[in-house]
């Protein structure tokens, strides 16, 4: 194309617009194309199973109420994270995160790891009034999540989406999805799920990259 | 990364790359119809804005050359171009474990020194109060909060205290925090609302808080159950973590309706063994720093 061709561009807004698109939509399709084949090709190491029931509805919880809002779920390759956090996070680890929680805003800490860090109780009492027990947190309340109930039937719908999109559940999996909700309630999920937060996935040493562990013993 | 999306970048690369190259090439070259006044001939508003034609600044010729080399040079020693690695073998996890290696080895030092120390020796040293601190922080304030003051909402205790559920020793207080602990006082509602008001008025009076004397002389019969953890003068067993009934000190809180609430309904306060998440040089120094609270006398340097 010559120069003499520009003028038309230059000066006709819609076409510029619409060159413009055309030329976005072709370096997208070539960047993106080979990130989603590959997010395809990564598999469940041993430990990383798929949410139980009610870990399942406490992770959708947490979407629901924007937790990603303000919390990560990666730990990056630096020091002074895998110091504070633990092992850096690995894709395999969210195979079966749909979405994946990755995020990149931090106002509250990472919680890639934080199963296990603080008691039952102490998730509880947080959810419900943060400052009761961190009383400098800016963290709203989540009075509501302690009388919700959670619905079974609900829950069974989407284990059965998770299974045709590839999940590994059984037919008995699901069918064990009322006695696993039993008595429960959206803060019971919720607290489930972010006490199973890096728990028994965390790469082993020869698993993260040939021996290049970062993090901590 | 497979062959065929490694050769689908490497092409991606190049032809993005010869592009840029051709462009190097033609705009020198490009034949810019020009007017008089040196413009374009291309206007906008009414010829208000119009298009100046002029070379290129020789600087920015140079500038954008540099680039085009440096660009291929990054590609060549950084991973980018396809599945090629780089030749400087660099990837994000080598260079974390270098920088933790680097961290331990200015540590080391440190770390020695303190490991020929015992918790209650530590606690005069303000390097291990200082590194001890800042796990606190990231650790132990969430429950015990930033002073170690404790949360009566919790049942957290107060670390500032001189009396230990499980012992105050360097010992101890390793333990706690390697092992975890857990509160197992079960719940006595099925003693009946009556017996838990009168046991909870005995309680009071055990420390000699404001009580009603009728009330508690109905409850002490009932305290023989009790006696078998927190002794038979109420005043605890560190062995299994048991409160002293007889001191000022309230876990969950002092009040009649808190000591009621306590015994009707039990309380099976938790914390976490720390053994998984923090290493034992950690919990050592840590250790330390608890034990400095609960001893600030013995520090002389702070």
């Amino acid at each position: 194309m010559a120069y003499k061709h520009f003028e038309m561009i230059e000066k006709n807004a819609g076409l510029l617009g619409v060159l413009i698109a055309i030329m976005v939509s072709l370096g997208g399709l070539a960047e993106i194309t080979p990130l989603f084949m590959q997010a395809h090709a990564v598999k469940a190491p041993p430990g990383v199973k798929p949410y139980d029931p009610l870990r399942l509805i406490g992770k959708d919880i947490y979407v629901r109420e924007g937790c990603y809002l303000c919390h990560s779920q990666m730990i990056r390759t630096l020091r002074a994270e895998t110091q504070r956090y633990g092992h850096f996070s690995t894709a395999e680890e969210s195979v079966y995160d749909r979405p994946f929680q990755w995020g990149s805003k931090r106002t509250g800490p990472d919680l890639a790891r934080v199963g296990g860090k603080y008691s039952d109780e102490w998730q509880r009492l947080h959810l419900l009034s943060p400052r009761k027990v961190v009383p400098v947190s800016n963290m709203p309340d989540y009075p509501w999540l302690e009388h919700a109930k959670l619905d079974v039937a609900d829950v069974q719908a989407r284990m059965r989406t998770l299974r045709r999109l590839g999940d590994p559940y059984t037919d008995a999996d699901i069918a064990a999805v009322p006695e696993a909700l039993e008595g429960k309630t959206e803060l019971d999920a919720l607290v489930a799920y972010l006490q199973g937060l890096g728990i028994r996935n965390e790469p082993t040493a020869q698993a993260s990259a040939q021996g290049a562990s970062g993090g901590q013993p | 990364m497979s062959w065929g999306w490694s050769l689908w970048v490497m092409g991606l690369v190049t032809l993005n790359m010869g592009i840029t190259f051709l462009l190097f090439l033609w705009a020198p070259r490009a034949k810019i119809p020009t007017l008089p006044d040196q413009t374009s001939g291309h206007v906008w508003a009414h010829g208000v804005i119009r298009e100046g034609v002029r070379r290129l600044p020789t600087w920015w010729v140079w500038f954008s050359a540099s680039m085009f080399v440096l660009a291929w040079l990054y590609l060549m020693l950084y991973p980018g171009y396809g599945h090629h690695p780089g030749l400087l073998g660099w990837t994000s996890h080598g260079e974390l474990a270098r920088d933790v290696a680097r961290n331990d080895k200015l540590l080391g030092d440190l770390q020695q020194r303190f490991s020929r120390y015992t918790p209650e020796q530590l606690a005069q040293d303000p390097a291990a109060l200082q590194q001890g601190g800042r796990l606190f922080i990231d650790n132990c304030a969430a429950c015990h909060g930033r002073d170690g003051k404790g949360n009566a909402n919790l049942g957290a205790p107060n670390l500032t205290a001189a009396n230990y559920l499980y012992g105050s020793s360097g010992t101890d207080i390793t333990t706690s925090i390697h092992d975890g602990r857990s509160g197992v006082m079960p719940p006595w509602a099925s003693l009946g609302e009556d017996n838990v008001h009168n046991l909870a008025q005995y309680v009071l009076s055990l420390s000699g808080s404001p009580h009603d004397a009728t009330k508690a002389a109905a409850g002490k019969p009932l305290f023989t159950t009790c006696a078998a953890c927190h002794g038979p003068e109420g005043k605890g067993n560190p062995a299994l973590g048991a409160p002293n009934l007889t001191d000022q000190v309230w876990l969950y809180g002092g009040t009649l309706a808190d000591i009621e609430h306590s015994i009707g309904d039990g309380r099976q306060g938790h914390m976490p063994s720390w053994s998984p998440r923090l290493s034992n040089e950690d919990i050592q120094v840590l250790a330390a720093y608890v034990y400095h609270l609960s001893h600030p006398g013995d520090v002389r340097a702070r």
